[in-house]
């Protein structure tokens, strides 16, 4: 997929695909689907009775397809998710980044802006995003 | 304090090393026994920097066997992972007096059969855990801090057949 932003500019829209433990990338799917609406080129992934092995040729087989690289979003550094996204990275074409600690927000910000920055430029938007996205309110006024 | 978690696991270091078990018992330093990851710089790396709470050390079954007791006398608590029951039989067989084997994940592969959710074995499998029984060696399924270890000799009666 290609698409023109401002004169002369022909970005790619960068895939993306969630890796998880259980549910949880279906479920944010799901859950981007209701606040965003209808989701395409976002795939996903579950570790659920998967080996080290067959997460990584799971996690291979969605990246192998990208010609010019992408996103693994993982839920949290130093899970399966991660440590396989970044053995399965290494396998497919162009820049591929892990980014760990997945939540709404930050993949929201993802579909808005997926059409808008290269991969590297839009996971440290996502990275700065996600994190900011944390925040705490008193009740009491 | 020394060696704390000895871990049979085919994820080697994940979640649940890292987070639950890592969590609840801080180890300062994590030892994945496996050769092959052992022979790659970068393998070494990425696993040095998925636990950045512990020192990750990276060594092959001879190496480890060879410095199993250093590593018992030395301050501090450690957890020594190895991916196969295979590669737990060596380790045992290569001198590393380990007395129990928690079994975290081994996880379905063609010819593998149902011990529980996260444990399949084959016939090599069992012929290596038989083997560590055999030794003195006990072998738990335990995947979290949180579940019950049970023998596996009471959840898998293949293990009794020959």
């Amino acid at each position: 997929m290609t698409d023109a932003h401002g004169p002369g500019a022909a970005v790619t829209t960068v895939p993306a695909l969630l890796v998880t433990h259980a549910d949880l990338s279906a479920a944010l799917l799901r859950a981007a689907t209701a606040v965003y609406g209808p989701i395409a080129g976002v795939d996903v992934l579950s570790n659920e009775g998967l080996s080290r092995e067959g997460l990584e040729q799971a996690i291979e087989a969605h990246v192998g397809a990208w010609r010019h690289g992408g996103l693994v979003l993982t839920d949290f550094w130093g899970g399966s998710c991660h440590v396989c996204g970044v053995s399965a990275a290494r396998k497919g074409h162009g820049e591929i980044v892990i980014v760990t600690g997945i939540n709404l927000p930050l993949l929201l910000d993802y579909l808005h802006n997926r059409d808008h920055y290269g991969v590297m430029e839009l996971a440290e938007r996502l990275a700065q995003k996600g994190q900011a996205s944390i925040r705490v309110q008193r009740s009491d006024g | 304090m020394t060696w704390i978690l000895h871990r049979v696991d085919d994820r080697l270091i994940h979640g649940q090393v890292v987070v639950a078990w890592g969590g609840r018992l801080h180890p300062d330093r994590i030892y994945v026994v496996d050769d092959a990851t052992a022979a790659s710089a970068w393998e070494r790396d990425l696993l040095a920097s998925a636990a950045p709470d512990s020192e990750v050390h990276v060594l092959g079954i001879a190496d480890m066997a060879a410095g199993y007791a250093a590593e018992a006398a030395t301050p501090g608590a450690a957890f020594l992972l190895v991916r196969t029951l295979a590669a737990a039989d060596q380790l045992v067989t290569a001198g590393a007096p380990v007395p129990r084997f928690q079994l975290g994940g081994l996880h379905y592969a063609p010819g593998k059969t149902r011990v529980n959710e996260y444990l399949y074995l084959d016939d090599a499998d069992r012929a290596h855990a038989r083997a560590l029984l055999a030794r003195g060696v006990r072998l738990e399924a335990q995947d979290v801090p949180a579940a019950r270890p049970l023998p596996l000799e009471s959840l898998d009666p293949e293990l009794a057949r020959r």
